[in-house]
């Protein structure tokens, strides 16, 4: 993992100090809201509906076993004793009292973290593979250039003051886990043929009220010219992004409105003029970053484990664990480990601070003290011994932390909606209840396999709806909470907008219509066949039909 | 407002120190307990609570004030009318343990 230097632990205090006095400020009438409002939003700390929320970055969703049981002890010392994970691999603390958010904001920097540009019109937090530096299918770890976007990002004077905010997404693996195409900025890192390393440049991707598809402007270039490269599309959209109105503000509407061809061809001159200037970082500079992600050493064992296969001969849901939860690592006799924050009739992505006591202590005993978190809202333990796989599951089915379900029907997005949030329209968590409380059958759920639902309770999507195999979107429809079905999207590699089924449905109805969508894909699937790929071979006709049929 | 509301009308904000969800009640004061809420029906009376309001917001007691249609609970109590504004005053729907409002027993 990267660790703060000097200069790291200087920034993040000094930040810490200059936010204390601004709250003191605050508190005694210095400044007024008005005044206060953009300097604790650049410090991640909003107004909600109850209380204030603090918003804490976790870089590129890495977390050592320390800073993770420092999320614990903030919950359970400044609030009400639990976290949320958020879509952007982030946690949230609901409840913060004002007063309390320099000291906080102090307990994170002892452990060389922040909230620094989690909010704002700035670059965000970059997100990138959960699975990264562990993942048996990518070409190169993603984090070291996570990390070297997030240094030259941080406090970037140029960058602080976008049109909007501005969101980048790395992956390195065939298969996209972070969802490159839905960010302002995609990087698919890979290989030429010269076996040279670079990236794959995707701009104007977004959700919100207007989803696009980010389009590739560069399909290939080289990892010395990142940083540069970066400014000049940067540089573009704050020049020309508009500034007059917030829904058209982001960068995706200059690129559709530029066409993807003029953006990579400003970018393009924009780089030309500057890449010669001293923005890229020296390869000595590149070389310490990511001997900071020097790959743990594991010792090579045997993939067959004879414990593994007796308890999941003798215990369907370990079985059905190991299947879903367990992925392959890039060493031999290891696995990397999902921990399902999506039990049935929960809340999605909420963790109690003795879950996370209990991970970080897993952390430390099975997985190099390493604990990721996924834009699907659940944690990672990264590099754990598959002989240690029966021991780990038996302590995380005890604390509630066994579901076996990631990639399947339950594993929900949800954003906090109208429970929590004051943007939203309509709450998203108790659909997300009602559902995963619907289906609640791990035989049923491993039958129907691979199917994202995503839950979002205003078109702001944070929930990810238009991304979603089955998507949901709430809406405010005469001071009732409805809520409206998409079906199609995907924001895997082969991403997808979801599109609009038919009229919304109540709370009751929005499940009833789920179980018929999945009841027509049940009875039309051919072999092997997942719900996306017979969506897009049937097209939305008989799902229409099935769910508005008797209407 | 930017919105025109309509019929009785109460005032909604949160605390700045906390956050917590305050109602402004009959005595001037912001009250944790929706039912102490002032409820106005008149205009003269609406901008007599919405100047209380605001006088509070410029000595930093309270901020994101909002005048919003008020109903009756099922005592007959002051309630907010529109869901968004419920929700505040009851807490989130799925953490009923946890809420501020929870020390407040409420039955609806």
């Amino acid at each position: 993992m990267y660790a703060y230097d000097q200069y790291d632990h200087a920034l993040v205090n000094a930040r810490v100090g200059e936010f204390r006095d601004q709250v003191n400020r605050r508190l005694s009438g210095e400044l007024t809201e008005e005044e206060f409002r953009p300097l604790r939003l650049m410090n991640g700390l909003y107004l909600q509906l109850h209380a204030y929320m603090l918003r804490v970055a976790i870089p590129y969703g890495t977390l050592s076993a320390n800073q993770m049981r420092r999320l614990a002890h903030i919950a359970r010392t400044y609030d009400k004793g639990y976290g949320h994970f958020t879509t952007r691999q982030n946690v949230q603390f609901n409840w913060p009292k004002l007063v309390d958010t320099p000291d906080i904001l102090q307990e994170l920097a002892d452990v060389e973290m922040h909230a620094i540009q989690t909010s704002g019109n700035c670059i965000r937090n970059v997100t990138t593979d959960q699975f990264a530096g562990a993942a048996g299918d990518e070409v190169a770890d993603p984090r070291p250039y996570a990390e070297l976007l997030r240094q030259w990002s941080t406090f970037h004077p140029e960058f602080s003051f976008l049109p909007r905010k501005f969101k980048i997404a790395i992956t390195a693996a065939k298969e996209d886990r972070a969802a490159v195409k839905w960010h302002d900025i995609g990087l698919i890192l890979k290989q030429n043929d010269a076996g040279e390393t670079g990236f794959e440049v995707i701009v104007g991707g977004g959700m919100g009220r207007t989803p696009v598809i980010g389009k590739t402007i560069r399909d290939f270039l080289p990892e010395a010219d990142l940083l540069s490269y970066m400014e000049a599309i940067l540089r573009v959209y704050n020049e020309q992004g508009r500034r007059d109105n917030k829904y058209k503000a982001r960068i995706k509407i200059l690129v559709e409105d530029l066409g993807a061809e003029e953006y990579a061809r400003q970018t393009e001159a924009e780089w030309q003029a500057i890449r010669n200037n001293p923005i890229d970082v020296p390869a000595e500079e590149a070389a310490r970053i990511r001997a900071f992600f020097a790959p743990p050493r594991l010792e090579v064992l045997s993939d067959d484990v004879a414990e593994v296969d007796d308890l999941a001969r003798q215990n369907f849901l370990f079985a059905a664990w190991v299947r879903n939860n367990t992925g392959k690592h890039k060493v031999p006799g290891h696995v990397h480990v999902t921990i399902s924050l999506k039990p049935h009739g929960g809340i999605p992505g909420d963790a109690t601070d003795a879950q996370m006591d209990l991970v970080a202590d897993l952390a430390d005993q099975y997985s190099q003290g390493e604990i990721r978190v996924s834009h699907a809202q659940n944690l990672i333990l990264p590099h754990v011994a598959k002989r240690d796989l029966p021991a780990l599951w038996k302590t995380l089915d005890a604390a509630g932390l066994g579901a076996a379900n990631q990639g399947l029907l339950t594993d929900i997005i949800a954003c906090p909606g109208l429970d929590y949030c004051a943007l939203a329209n309509a709450r998203s968590i108790p659909i997300a209840q009602a559902i995963t409380s619907r289906f609640d059958d791990m035989k049923r759920l491993m039958d129907i396999g691979p199917l994202k639902i995503k839950i979002s309770g205003c078109i702001n999507a944070c929930g990810h709806h238009h991304a979603g195999h089955i998507g949901i979107l709430g809406v405010d429809r005469r001071g009732e909470e409805n809520y409206q079905l998409l079906l199609g999207g995907s924001g895997a590699e082969d991403a997808s907008k979801a599109a609009i089924l038919g009229p919304g449905f109540g709370e009751e109805g929005i499940v009833d219509a789920v179980e018929k969508v999945v009841a027509v894909y049940l009875g039309e699937r051919e072999d092997g066949e997942e719900f996306l790929a017979t969506y897009r071979r049937l097209g939305p006709a008989p799902f229409k039909e099935a769910v508005y049929g008797a209407r | 407002m930017a919105k025109k509301l309509s019929g009785p009308q109460m005032v909604i904000a949160n605390r700045l120190d906390d956050g917590r969800v305050v109602f402004l009640d009959r005595a001037g004061g912001w009250s944790v307990t929706p039912a102490n809420a002032a409820v106005a029906d008149d205009e003269d009376a609406i901008e007599a609570l919405a100047n209380v309001a605001a006088a509070s917001v410029a000595a930093n007691k309270v901020l994101s004030v909002e005048v919003i249609e008020a109903t009756t609970d099922e005592n007959g109590a002051p309630w907010p009318a529109h869901i968004k504004f419920a929700m505040q005053a009851k807490g989130p729907s799925v953490r009923a343990d946890l809420g501020y409002q929870v020390a407040l027993n409420w039955e609806n």
